[in-house]
């Protein structure tokens, strides 16, 4: 049976989480997007090209580490957790349908200089509406400076 | 060997885009047929729908001829969740569309080795060749149906080629 209570968003917990995250003592992630438009060249498409990624960036966020299992041969894992606020104005900003669609063209995060690959994100939400962003990352194998 | 690979991966998309123009993907911002190299593209967690997924593999070079000849393992990689409008419940039709897709993409068995480290590419002088593919059983995960077909190519390394 549907719920017929009158429910009427405000945007409070977008606004607490927002509060919280900076409190607990927010950074900024950089979302890797590929450039629009995208390269459709061949040599594009064979590893020749540089994919000339930008910087899309998201604060607050905070990062942690993931409290999975550690085991022998596999990278860290971490957590960013970020403001549905930053990535419901970067997803209004680049024309997009949804926030899965942002972090789905994504190639990776970068926090404090370190890419990451995206392995899965979830979101918590509140009357309906997103309020909260956790991305689970691994660290990229390659050290170079971003 | 690397032209090698590059001009099977060129000839298979190209071939794609006559055999079912409609077969496509959004890839970094690009729409393309629906076919990739995986060590060309960013890390993804999860295998892309209904496109072909290229997996260079194993490597074995014989020097017992006039000229080195390359033969390497390419895994084409595909999976499928079927359709929205049947709920998914057509993924094995969805996977066998593929499958035959597959094989009128690897006809004929050969193409003109390229270079596309030159703009515009210029053709070699040696033919790159693949075998017929090997299908392993269909796999089924959750929702999602793959199988992997395996094709050996075969190629000459040229006088100039790096």
């Amino acid at each position: 049976m549907a719920d017929l209570s009158t429910q009427n968003p405000c945007g409070l917990a977008q606004r607490v989480a927002t509060a919280l995250l900076r409190a607990s003592g927010g950074t900024t992630a950089c979302l890797q997007m590929p450039p629009l438009p995208g390269d459709s060249a061949d040599a594009g498409q064979i590893g020749l090209d540089a994919p000339g990624f930008l910087s899309l960036p998201l604060a607050p966020a905070v990062f942690r580490k993931a409290r999975a299992t550690m085991a022998d041969g596999q990278l860290p894992k971490y957590e960013l957790l970020i403001s549905a606020d930053a990535v419901a104005a970067q997803v209004s900003q680049l024309k997009l349908s949804s926030a899965q669609a942002l972090f789905t063209q994504a190639a990776g995060v970068v926090v404090a200089g370190k890419l990451f690959l995206i392995e899965a994100v979830s979101s918590s939400e509140s009357q309906g509406t997103a309020y909260l962003y956790r991305l689970l990352l691994q660290e990229a194998s390659g050290e170079w400076p971003m | 060997m690397q032209n090698a690979k590059d001009t099977f991966y060129l000839a298979l998309r190209n071939r794609l885009a006559t055999v079912n123009p409609a077969r496509t993907m959004t890839l970094r911002s690009v729409t393309r047929p629906g076919i990739l190299v995986e060590d060309a593209e960013p890390f993804m967690p999860l295998p892309q729908l209904d496109a072909f997924t290229l997996c260079w593999s194993g490597l074995v070079a014989d020097l017992h001829l006039p000229g080195i000849l390359a033969q390497m393992s390419c895994e084409i990689r595909y999976t499928t969740a079927g359709t929205q409008p049947n709920a998914g419940l057509d993924r094995g039709r969805a996977l066998e569309k593929m499958d035959d897709e597959l094989l009128r993409l690897l006809y004929p068995y050969s193409e003109q080795k390229m270079n596309y480290t030159q703009t515009p590419a210029a053709a070699m002088g040696t033919l790159v060749f693949w075998s017929e593919p090997a299908f392993s059983p269909a796999a089924m995960d959750h929702d999602r149906l793959s199988r992997i077909a395996t094709v050996t190519v075969f190629a000459f390394q040229e006088a100039n080629e790096a």
